[in-house]
């Protein structure tokens, strides 16, 4: 078995080549693919969330460490799926109507499924029908809104207000985030919480989730609550 | 007072309009001289009319790599009629999204997007697979060239013609710009090689430093040399010059640590200043979106003179601590309002309380060039435009526009 510690350090170090690397041959060893998750990857995630929020790391180190991380998840997804292993939650993700900026919305997303959960990303420039189509068929309980430009925020109420009219507001959290978008307006235009960077986004899709942040294991020992829950 | 100096100091096209409405001039369609936001040109009567101080000098070709001129009529997707370059070639999606083409030229890849229903265009990324073994900086410098003869002539016509309005004039040369992520993309090029895509750059920035420095230490090279061959084509015609346009702030923080900067941005910065203030008159412009309060200092030690567009609303941007820790070094040219949320969804008495605050503040000794914090944005009233405008105009202790306004409509 390879150490697993250096999966953990290749995400937070985003050096894919390795949590690749180290993945396949956990996994070729017969690693639980739950254990390389929640032990590991996630905690990496978490610390590198920590580190963006001190001003330690950056979007550059965000989206490097995200990247080693998917690159690590591609081949564990398929196994957990197996397993029948349930996300902390389904986010449908996207940028809203009219706005094609993309990448708050894909570091969102990145930490989020680095943080547990399952990413369905609706892209950019998202119609709100497509929004409750995610919520109706492939059962998204938390609904993310992103948008960069001011002309296109409120695309947001829009978005928020079809999925009130297709009756399905009341079963999804709504959270929404980026530059013009304050805790103000969330709450003028009725979502559920508002992150004012990536990391924040996370911690608030777990507390909406009844989920709160784990803390980060130090020196090897990594017991910490798993976040992926087999049904 | 500046409106129109710049790409990122001017005016939505739409807002350009409805400002010649209201002050009742000639009815005519507005020309988009920046077609990558959509930017209005200021006509001289429209110029008078709002009290512009600032007349930009662009270059020759626009974001889009076709030259500014031949200009025809289009239709904005909200039905408002313009006009455009003749190299301004779209084509509109099933989905209602115009695609617009590098040159003008329909047989390349379409290199810019504005959604159905949309205001401006965003770049579409066209990125080859990346093979680390074969990247070779060359190939984020297709655009880095020394500057054409029929280039150098417009720049020569331009700062004359704007120099001959008595206005403070800024220049936008082109090519200064180190990593600018909205140039990133080559919106301009046909066929875009190297680093294109804009979270693969800032990746780069972290992950193949030695790539990036190859790059700028190259363009450096070449801005150099231009810029010796426009100052002995022009002189000091032109007041000040918008050298970089790289983003280094986000709302809440940065791009980069102030570490990385200095050893990645701060060289080439210091370089291209040091060579302006030793060889001519020009003043440099500096813009950053976003929290940027953590760079000012190399900003000012690399010899920067102005800084826009002041996004006080961003983290440690408030304006008393901007001026008082820096505005004996630095020029303040922005920050006047803010263009997220007052100016385009405030009332006309919150945008005249904000603005009438920040000229006490960033006017306090001088050193102050009112403008929004970046482009006032499509969709913003014109009723807050004018209330903007009222404001300074008070500051200034000058009549009002609309008692002026009112009189001249009677005289007519």
């Amino acid at each position: 078995m390879p150490d697993l510690r250096k999966l953990y350090e290749a995400i937070l170090s985003g050096d894919a080549k390795s949590a690749v690397a180290v993945t396949r041959e956990a996994l070729a060893e017969n690693a639980d693919p739950l254990e390389l998750v929640s032990q590991f990857m996630v905690p990496a995630m978490d610390e590198v969330g920590k580190r963006f929020e001190c001003e330690e790391y950056f979007v550059p180190e965000l989206l490097i460490s995200a990247r080693a991380m998917k690159g690590a998840l591609e081949l564990l997804r398929p196994l957990l799926a197996a397993r029948g292993a349930e996300p902390l939650g389904r986010v449908a993700i996207g940028t809203v109507k009219g706005d094609l900026h993309d990448i708050g919305k894909n570091l969102v997303g990145s930490l989020l499924e680095g943080g547990g959960f399952e990413v369905i990303d609706l892209g950019s420039d998202v119609a709100p029908e497509k929004f409750v189509a995610a919520v109706r068929e492939k059962g998204a309980n938390i609904v993310a809104l992103s948008a960069l430009l001011t002309v296109t925020m409120p695309s947001m109420k829009t978005t928020i207000e079809a999925l009130r009219q297709a009756g399905v507001r009341e079963g999804v959290k709504v959270i929404v985030g980026g530059a013009p978008v304050t805790e103000q307006y969330a709450r003028e235009i009725g979502a559920d919480g508002y992150g004012d960077n990536a990391t924040a986004a996370v911690a608030l899709a777990r507390r909406l989730m009844g989920r709160q942040t784990t803390e980060v294991p130090s020196e090897g020992a990594m017991a910490i609550e798993g976040h992926w829950d087999v049904t | 007072m500046d409106f129109g100096g710049t790409a990122v100091t001017g005016v939505h096209v739409s807002c350009v309009a409805a400002l010649r409405e209201w002050f009742g001039l000639e009815k005519r369609p507005v020309k988009v001289h920046e077609p990558y936001q959509m930017l209005g040109w200021l006509d001289e009567d429209l110029k008078q009319a709002m009290g512009i101080d600032v007349e930009g000098v662009f270059p020759r070709k626009t974001m889009f790599g076709f030259p500014n001129a031949g200009w025809k009529g289009w239709r904005m997707p909200d039905g408002l009629e313009v006009l455009v370059p003749e190299g301004f070639v779209t084509t509109v999606e099933p989905s209602g999204d115009i695609l617009i083409y590098p040159e003008g030229d329909l047989s390349a890849p379409p290199s810019g997007r504005m959604p159905a229903g949309g205001y401006f265009f965003d770049s579409i990324i066209r990125q080859e697979p990346i093979d680390e073994e074969r990247l070779n900086p060359e190939d984020n410098l297709e655009e880095f060239t020394p500057i054409a003869a029929e280039d150098l002539a417009h720049l020569e016509t331009e700062s004359a013609r704007a120099a001959a309005t008595g206005r403070a004039v800024i220049a936008n040369f082109g090519g200064t710009a180190f990593g600018d992520i909205a140039l990133v993309p080559g919106p301009f090029l046909k066929h875009p090689k190297g680093i294109r895509d804009v979270a693969e750059w800032y990746m780069a920035t972290r992950t193949r430093r030695d790539y990036i420095h190859a790059v700028f230490s190259r363009q450096c090279e070449i801005a150099l040399d231009n810029l010796e061959r426009i100052h002995h084509a022009i002189g000091n015609r032109v007041d000040a010059v918008f050298l970089c346009g790289t983003d280094f702030g986000t709302q809440t923080s940065s791009f980069c640590s102030a570490a990385t900067f200095r050893e990645l941005y701060f060289p080439y910065y210091q370089r291209l200043n040091g060579w302006v203030h030793a060889h001519t008159g020009w003043r440099t412009f500096k813009h950053s979106c976003g929290s940027v309060e953590r760079f000012i200092p190399a900003f000012i030690e690399a010899g920067f003179d102005i800084l826009n567009p002041v996004q006080c609303s961003a983290a440690g941007m408030g304006a008393e601590h901007l001026k008082s820790a820096y505005g004996e070094m630095l020029v303040f040219w922005g920050g006047g309002v803010d263009t997220q949320r007052v100016l385009p969804f405030g009332t006309p008495e919150e945008v005249r309380a904000q603005v009438l605050e920040r000229c006490e503040v960033f006017a306090r000794g001088g050193g102050f060039v009112f403008n929004t914090i970046h482009n006032i944005q499509a969709g913003t009233p014109v009723e807050n435009i004018l209330a903007m405008l009222e404001a300074v105009r008070e500051f200034n202790g000058r009549e009002a526009i609309g008692a002026s306004h009112a009189r001249s409509s009677k005289t007519i």
